[in-house]
């Protein structure tokens, strides 16, 4: 038909495919080789570099912290993010436009100069431990997410339903845990899914707040690669990729998948 | 609080629920940076030593400057890209086009480091593009790829181009298709429905893609850190050595301000600019 | 310039739904033509095989004599009228309506003569410079009606074009339409759901069901001698009842129905043949309390009031009609009364439905 693409279009699309796929499958391959260099393709398939994520005490202790960390920052993010979400959607009219905006601040700064402020005003400044300036640090960049997902939500929710439930006699606060937030369970989810990674993923601001025993995966990797050049990061790239791809099979049977474009 | 006193409409409630997640930005985010920007003016040397030494400093400009011209062709070569590939997606029968959506979320939810790291591996000096060029005698020695200019490019465009087609995708498809129905009835052939309607309509979310990727390229650290290394400083390396290695915290601060202001003026004015030459926004 | 349409055995079929099937359509040259049916029908897909948005699955569609079916819509050179106007929200209302003219490589100059001439004819030629965003939606469709027109294409074609104005509105525009399109005798196809639309501004209107034509004829044919018994149903004739034919002499025919007879004159009806429909509008069945009345015998139900005559949910042997009764005696739910048919107002079908 008419509408389809010029043949150079689609060849420009399968190249910049074959861009963002092939990295990844290298990562891969490397991950499963048997020698102690970096090669592509492998030389012998082992699991070897697996094993050595966990003999090397420090990613032992960082996927654990990392992954404490992820979920501690993503729940009390959901804490106090769904109520707010819900006030700038209940209460829109009744609260100033610069609210919203408060709330995106922390993915319109600049993430690197935010973990340079927390060190100097949190850990050097008040003496905040580490690893709770990690956790503010988290909570926080991965606050935007939170409120925005959920916002978009509920603002596709008639708060006419609400006020039927109150009408009928449910108490406001029972009527929010009854009927607004199993509404927006969809959205609860995506925000979870989404605050979680881009937590464990984190790289700017961890990089200022970790110290002696403390750090996250990624900065731990980071490490290894200017010291080593072995396949243990790429086993632990391919660990964190699984994640990533059990979590997208989480999203695909509850959302399906085209919600994550959104 | 009785349920009556709890739903009055005076926003108080409103002010209530978003208490928590305002103090927690106010204190933890906006106090802090404040501080960062308020120290690079209270130096003892006088309020704007910081940014004349700064700005003295051959290489810390260099630094800024090089910063600059990364981002503005990371920019251009994902939106280009990004575009072309957005297009096609958009155009794609239903099932494919969510497989190809997939196919450039899950680079995006993979880490930072595990994407920069890829490319360590690719183009290192006995990477895989070496190794390849060499067995096919087109090279006789390794090229010298990692560590310059172009490799930290690559890098930022495979970090940036699927967050560029995904909200490139979401832009072409607000656009009505029965506008470029109207478009092609009227005798406009595709290449002209193209140029005429289509593009014009997606110059808005075309700037807000540039923008995004302009501000997440400007301040990244850990490709520049991996594939760049000391020879490719950039602004956030920079920043990351004066307060790690240097403990020069007010030369920290001045790059963090430099940072901030920087991207929040190019976030303000790009989506006025938008917002202004918007069509379908009236 | 003004050219025939003629639509050959078209059918489209998508994976298993047959959206089309064997479609046969012609329209003559400056005739405006409607396709009138509920949605679904079969209509809308028509209007955009034609415009080539969408492929046949099998059949050809000829314009003047040309083959369409294979062409890119961009060389159709047809003028679509959209029903969400589709104007371009870059353009100003001139740039708009030079948009095609600019496709066929007319000068700037020339253009924008021709673009403000047709401005001018539908009225609008002081909003030329406006976005198209800060207009009404009459104006609108008014930008997309001259952007259409302008082009001077053989065929023009409207998609449910006054659906999303005011009733006022919608009245003003058909008139304003179908004049413009008399001037310019252009061949056009106008897609609409609102039967009263459809007859008001077209030649012909083309009735269509579930993929396929049910009748196709002028608006005074349609209203008063329905095919079959869905047209029937659709232009209004509630009441259908079954008659057998029991005597004939000469041109009259006697009919009989469960409780009645009815005399009929085959000057009115054609032939009449031994089973038929009777098919009536509720103002075409009278009631009358009278018990030695010919009729139907009926029971009435619930009573509303109409303003010229009152009308009456009515069970019968036939089942459930509607019939009206005068303004002067107002009868009880639970009378039983006899629903007389006025033959002037009432229409014959086969027996078997039409089909």
């Amino acid at each position: 038909m008419s509408d389809r693409p010029h043949p150079i279009l689609i060849a420009v699309a399968a190249l910049v495919y074959l861009f963002l796929m092939v990295p990844l499958v290298i990562v891969v391959g490397a991950a499963l080789s048997d020698t102690t260099y970096l090669t592509f393709p492998p030389q012998g398939l082992s699991l070897r570099w697996f094993e050595n994520i966990f003999a090397i005490s420090a990613f032992r202790r960082t996927i654990v912290t990392s992954l404490q960390i992820a979920f501690l920052g993503t729940m009390i993010a959901l804490l106090i993010g769904i109520p707010a979400a819900y006030a700038l959607n209940r209460f829109r009219v009744e609260l100033p436009k610069w609210l919203g905006t408060l709330f995106v601040l922390p993915i319109l700064v600049p993430e690197i100069v935010f973990g340079f402020a927390l060190l100097k005003s949190l850990t050097v400044g008040a003496g905040v431990p580490i690893f709770a300036a990690l956790l503010i640090g988290h909570t926080l960049i991965v606050l935007p997410y939170v409120v925005r997902v959920i916002s978009a939500s509920l603002a596709s929710f008639d708060f006419a339903i609400e006020e039927a439930a109150i009408s009928l006699g449910s108490a406001p606060v029972k009527t929010f845990f009854t009927i607004v937030l199993p509404n927006v369970r969809a959205g609860v989810i995506a925000a979870f899914i989404l605050a979680f990674i881009t937590s464990l993923n984190d790289v700017s601001v961890s990089l200022f707040l970790t110290g002696p025993g403390i750090s996250t995966l990624p900065i731990q990797i980071l490490a290894h690669v200017e010291q080593f050049f072995d396949p243990t990061v790429a086993s632990v790239s391919v660990l964190l990729m699984f994640l990533t791809v059990a979590v997208m099979a989480i999203v695909e049977r509850t959302l399906g998948l085209t919600f994550l474009a959104k | 609080m009785t349920s009556r006193r709890f739903w009055c409409r005076d926003g108080a409630t409103g002010w209530a629920l978003s208490a928590p997640a305002t103090l927690a930005v106010l204190c933890f985010l906006i106090v802090p940076i404040g501080a960062v920007i308020a120290g690079t003016f209270m130096d003892p040397r006088g309020a704007f030593a910081p940014y004349i030494s700064y700005f003295n400093s051959g290489f810390r400009t260099t630094v800024l400057f090089r910063t600059l011209q990364i981002s503005a062709f990371t920019t251009i070569i994902s939106l280009i890209f990004g575009f072309m590939t957005a297009y096609v997606v958009s155009r794609a029968p239903a099932k494919l086009k969510s497989l190809l959506i997939v196919a450039a979320v899950f680079p995006l939810l993979t880490g930072v480091v595990v994407r920069a790291f890829a490319w360590l591996i690719i183009l290192g000096r006995n990477g895989i593009l070496n190794q390849t060029l060499l067995a096919l005698g087109i090279v006789n020695e390794p090229l010298e790829m990692l560590y310059t200019q172009g490799a930290v490019i690559v890098g930022m465009v495979y970090l940036f181009v699927p967050l560029m087609v995904l909200s490139l995708v979401g832009v072409l498809e607000n656009i009505p298709k029965d506008v470029l129905q109207a478009s092609s009835s009227l005798g406009a052939s595709p290449m002209a429905t193209f140029r005429q309607v289509l593009l014009p309509l997606a110059v808005p979310g075309l700037i807000v893609g540039a923008v995004l990727v302009f501000t997440g390229s400007f301040t990244a650290y850990a490709t520049p850190q991996l594939l760049g290394g000391e020879r490719q400083t950039v602004l956030a390396t920079l920043l990351q050595q004066r307060a790690m290695v240097s403990f020069d915290w007010v030369g920290a601060s001045t790059i963090a301000t430099i940072m901030t202001a920087i991207t929040i003026s190019i976030v303000l004015a790009m989506s006025h600019i938008a917002r202004r030459i918007n069509p379908m926004a009236t | 310039m003004t050219q025939p349409l003629d639509i050959n055995a078209v059918s489209a079929h998508y994976g298993t739904t047959k959206v089309l099937e064997h479609l046969s359509l012609s329209v003559r040259a400056g005739e405006l033509v409607s396709l009138l049916g509920a949605s679904g029908c079969g209509k809308t897909t028509t209007l955009r095989l034609i415009a080539g948005f969408l492929s046949p699955t099998s059949g050809s569609i000829e314009l003047g004599g040309r083959d369409l079916t294979r062409l890119p819509t961009h060389r159709r050179d047809i003028g679509l009228v959209f029903q969400n106007y589709a104007l371009f929200p870059h353009l100003s209302v001139l740039d708009n309506v030079a948009f095609g003219l600019k496709q066929r490589g007319v000068a700037p100059g020339e253009r924008r003569k021709r673009s403000m001439a047709m401005l001018e004819r539908v009225g609008l030629a002081t909003l030329a410079d406006r976005a198209p965003g800060a207009l009404s939606g009459g104006q609108k469709q008014r930008v997309a009606l001259a952007r259409a027109l302008v082009i001077e294409p053989p065929l023009l074609m409207f998609d449910e074009p006054l659906s999303n104005l005011d009733a006022k509105l919608r009245v003003d525009m058909r008139v304003e339409i179908r004049q413009l399109q008399r001037v310019n005798g252009t061949t056009s196809v106008y897609v609409t759901h609102d039967q009263e639309e459809a007859f008001s501004i077209s030649d012909r209107v083309a009735i269509m069901n579930a993929g396929r034509l049910m009748q196709f004829d002028r608006p005074e044919v349609l209203y008063r001698r329905p095919a079959n018994t869905f047209v029937a149903r659709f232009v209004g004739f509630e009441n259908i009842i079954p008659f057998k034919v029991v005597a004939r002499g000469g041109d009259a025919v006697t009919a009989e129905a469960t409780g009645m007879r009815l005399q009929l004159s085959q000057n009115d009806f054609g032939a009449i043949p031994d089973a038929f429909l009777l098919a009536t509008r509720p103002d075409g069945l009278m009631v009358s309390a009278e018990p030695a009345a010919e009729g139907l015998p009926a029971q009435l139900g619930l009573r509303t009031y109409l303003g010229r005559a009152y009308q009456y949910q009515c069970e019968t042997a036939a089942g459930h009609l509607v019939a009206n009764g005068s303004l002067t005696t107002p009868l009880e739910a639970g009378t039983q009364v006899k629903l007389v048919p006025v033959p002037e107002q009432c229409t014959i079908l086969a027996a078997d439905g039409g089909r």
